[in-house]
């Protein structure tokens, strides 16, 4: 599964959510400067995504797949990320512009970088992943 | 006059589920007649009663450090009134809980009949201290925690006569203040100012005084009843659903609320209306009333 094969029903979704028109959304549209979404709209989000798709995203999840092998204190210090916790987000999050990593980047302020491509490889990874353990399984 | 509707918790497993009554009695300032002149319970607080007992096992769950609010619940049915005389069964069950935000289900019975479900409520949790004093909230918990039988509660919560509206009744008005535009059958705007004056606010919260969604979704709900009888569609419709509902943001006293109500769909078997409530051009509040042909 590629991210173009979830977006249109990530698009409906978010448009659902959000309460906006699907034709205001564009795949690297940022969810909290573009589409005006809130705190309570990702808990939103992620229940309809869960539903869906048929598959579990543990809250934080994005924070933690950007964080990959790294220790917590190698990822951030006092709430702010480090140089290479910086980097790791930057990987993760490629299709993200590189002008919008301001610097001294706080944790809780990741959620501003999420764009609509990022939920669709965040959905896609789960359902591969998914689809792995039932293969295995 | 409180804004707490759970009387009694019965059964409590933490972060699992959660069983409690409620009495509706002539005690009660949220009842109000229905077309035959019978009291009924506001039904939007039937599903405060089972958000406020899924809360009170959150709570509970994480010693009183954090307290959820509400969100959003993609489906609330009301299966029928309830009465004054009824005892309301109220059970939630946790379906998932962290530090961050719970989600669960609720049924309410009377007897055995299933009154009112919640399906799909997610709250998000935040400190307790922003809300209300530590020894005043367990303080609240230890009063109505006293488990008891379940079983012995079902069968002693059918009521025989249901009491009429009398003038004299104190009644809490839940509306909004005054239609600022309206094309029957189509659309409607409405404005709710938000006093401090309100009763709902010594006790949600005594910290942060907040207007409760449930009180936001009751005026909705008065607010379509004043749509239909202004419209003049060829079917008469009950109240079957609220759909897809979501608070974003706090509202609070000293803010006016604009809400929007709009015809999504309507057909023989249902009309769906679309309502979107803002605060200073901000959407603070989202819902779809369903409503079904009445005979259907």
């Amino acid at each position: 599964m590629k991210v173009e094969n979830v977006y249109p029903k990530v698009r409906e979704i978010i448009a659902d959510v959000l309460v906006i028109d699907e034709e205001e959304i564009s795949q690297d549209s940022r969810l909290i400067a573009d589409l005006g979404a809130e705190s309570i709209d990702f808990l939103d989000l992620v229940f309809q995504l869960e539903k869906e798709f048929g598959i579990k995203i543990p809250r934080g999840q994005l924070e933690k797949n950007a964080r990959g092998d790294l220790a917590e204190d190698e990822f951030e210090k006092g709430g702010v990320l480090t140089v290479k916790g910086m980097q790791a987000l930057k990987n993760y999050l490629s299709e993200v512009p590189e002008s919008h990593f301001k610097a001294n980047l706080k944790v809780n302020e990741i959620p501003m970088l999420f764009t609509v491509e990022t939920f669709c490889k965040l959905i896609v990874n789960a359902v591969n992943e998914k689809n792995a353990c039932e293969t295995v399984g | 006059m409180r804004f707490l509707f759970v009387d009694r918790i019965l059964q409590l497993e933490p972060g699992e589920r959660v069983r409690g009554l409620k009495h509706v009695t002539l005690d009660d300032p949220y009842l109000y007649p229905d077309e035959q002149g019978r009291l009924v319970f506001a039904p939007s607080l039937i599903g405060e009663s089972l958000g406020q007992l899924a809360a009170w096992n959150v709570m509970f769950a994480n010693d009183f450090s954090q307290r959820p609010v509400a969100g959003v619940v993609a489906s609330a049915c009301l299966h029928r009134p309830v009465y004054a005389g009824d005892t309301l069964l109220l059970e939630s069950f946790i379906d998932c809980l962290d530090d961050s935000a719970v989600q669960y289900h609720s049924v309410a019975t009377v007897g055995q009949d299933v009154v009112f479900t919640v399906d799909g409520a997610l709250g998000p949790l935040l400190p307790m201290s922003q809300f209300i004093a530590d020894d005043d909230i367990r303080r609240q918990f230890a009063e109505i925690n006293r488990p008891g039988d379940w079983v012995a509660a079902s069968q002693k919560s059918l009521n025989d006569t249901i009491p009429q509206w009398d003038e004299t009744r104190v009644q809490v008005p839940m509306n909004f203040d005054r239609v600022l535009d309206c094309e029957p059958g189509v659309s409607l705007v409405a404005e709710k100012r938000i006093t401090r004056s309100a009763p709902w606010f010594p006790d949600h919260f005594p910290f942060n005084p907040v207007l409760p969604m449930t009180v936001l979704l009751e005026c909705k709900l008065n607010l379509a009843r004043l749509f239909l009888a202004r419209s003049s569609f060829p079917l008469a419709y009950d109240v079957k659903e609220l759909r897809k509902m979501k608070m974003n943001v706090f509202v609070h006293p000293g803010d006016v609320v604009l809400t929007h109500l709009s015809v999504h769909k309507q057909d023989e078997q249902e009309l769906i209306l679309r309502y979107r409530s803002e605060v200073d051009g901000k959407r603070v509040c989202v819902l779809d009333v369903v409503l079904t042909a009445k005979g259907r």
